[in-house]
């Protein structure tokens, strides 16, 4: 189960109301500042999108991530699963 | 303790560069924290940054002119202090809220290597930031910048911040930045925990000899202390 988590502010919520309507995300909270999006299997967050600046862009998991970057480029990331420790 | 100087020691007292300058050690075993004796300091924002200079022309052409800073102080004085100190010229310019930009120009000395600017980001970090109020403001300072004829970087949106950079006659790196928005308690919950997840994963790549590997690990720590965060106390 992948989590990310994302704080509540202007910069960062557009990554939670573009998944608003992506079945395999579960959207929790907002929860003492925090959003939390699960899925089973990857989530993919497009910048274009989120209509996200590149310098916000590469801090997107800066609020925390349960999962690994599978694939990661300017426009487009896709995070899955991952064993490793948190 | 009393609230004036009094006979308290003066730079005319210390015995060597370190004990002029308040070096200390770079170690902070046995330091105490601010929580251990009770005493909140309080600071007022910026007095003056300083850095030295080996171009005092172009230095005040730049701040003075073509910027239009108001030059506010100029010292002039015989070296002083640490033995072999030059004789100095240190000056300031406004910079607006209280706020002062300063230079050292050391006569008779030649730029050490050392200080030759570098085209990289460690060389960058070191810079100044001047506020702005307004989304205008910033434009106002981009557009009239380049009309006088200097390079300004495109506006740069961070997080909570957008800038323009240029760098002065030195090479050194210049930002002017406005607030896109105040700060929440929320920022400050998240500023504590990414901290301290870095920090936690500072400590154990310290430990194993390894450099920190990368920002993904430092996230996949957040993660842990976000979700043990959510499920403590509300």
């Amino acid at each position: 189960m992948i989590e990310v988590h994302v704080i509540d502010v202007p910069e960062f919520r557009p990554m939670v109301e573009t998944q608003r309507n992506n079945p395999d995300v579960t959207i929790t909270g907002p929860d003492k500042g925090y959003w939390t999006l699960s899925a089973p299997v990857q989530i993919v967050f497009s910048r274009k999108e989120m209509k996200m600046k590149p310098a916000v862009w590469y801090g997107i998991f800066t609020g925390g991530l349960n999962g690994e970057i599978a694939e990661w480029g300017r426009d487009e990331v896709r995070v899955v699963g991952t064993n490793r420790p948190l | 303790m009393t609230d004036t100087l009094g006979t308290r020691d003066d730079a005319s007292s210390a015995a060597s560069f370190n004990d002029a300058m308040g070096v200390g050690r770079g170690d902070l075993t046995g330091v105490r924290h601010a929580s251990e004796d009770g005493v909140k300091l309080s600071l007022n924002g910026v007095d003056h940054t300083a850095r030295p200079t080996w171009k005092l022309n172009e230095t005040v052409e730049f701040y003075r002119d073509i910027l239009g800073l108001p030059l506010v102080h100029a010292i002039s004085a015989r070296g002083w202090g640490p033995p072999g100190h030059h004789d100095f010229l240190h000056f300031f310019f406004e910079a607006g809220n209280g706020a002062t930009i300063a230079f050292f120009y050391y006569i008779g000395s030649e730029r050490p290597e050392r200080y030759v600017p570098e085209e990289h980001h460690f060389y960058f970090a070191t810079h100044t930031a001047w506020a702005v109020e307004t989304e205008a403001e910033l434009i106002e300072w981009k557009e009239t910048l380049e009309r006088r004829g200097i390079k300004v970087s495109p506006y740069t949106k961070h997080e909570i911040l957008e800038s323009i950079y240029f760098t002065d006659p030195n090479g050194y790196p210049v930002e002017v930045t406005r607030r896109l928005r105040e700060t929440e308690q929320i920022d400050e919950v998240d500023a504590a925990l990414t901290m301290q997840a870095a920090m936690e994963v500072e400590t154990e790549s310290r430990a194993s000899g390894r450099l920190m590997p990368d920002i993904d690990t430092v996230w996949r720590r957040k993660a842990r202390l976000v979700s043990d965060y959510k499920a403590g106390p509300q």
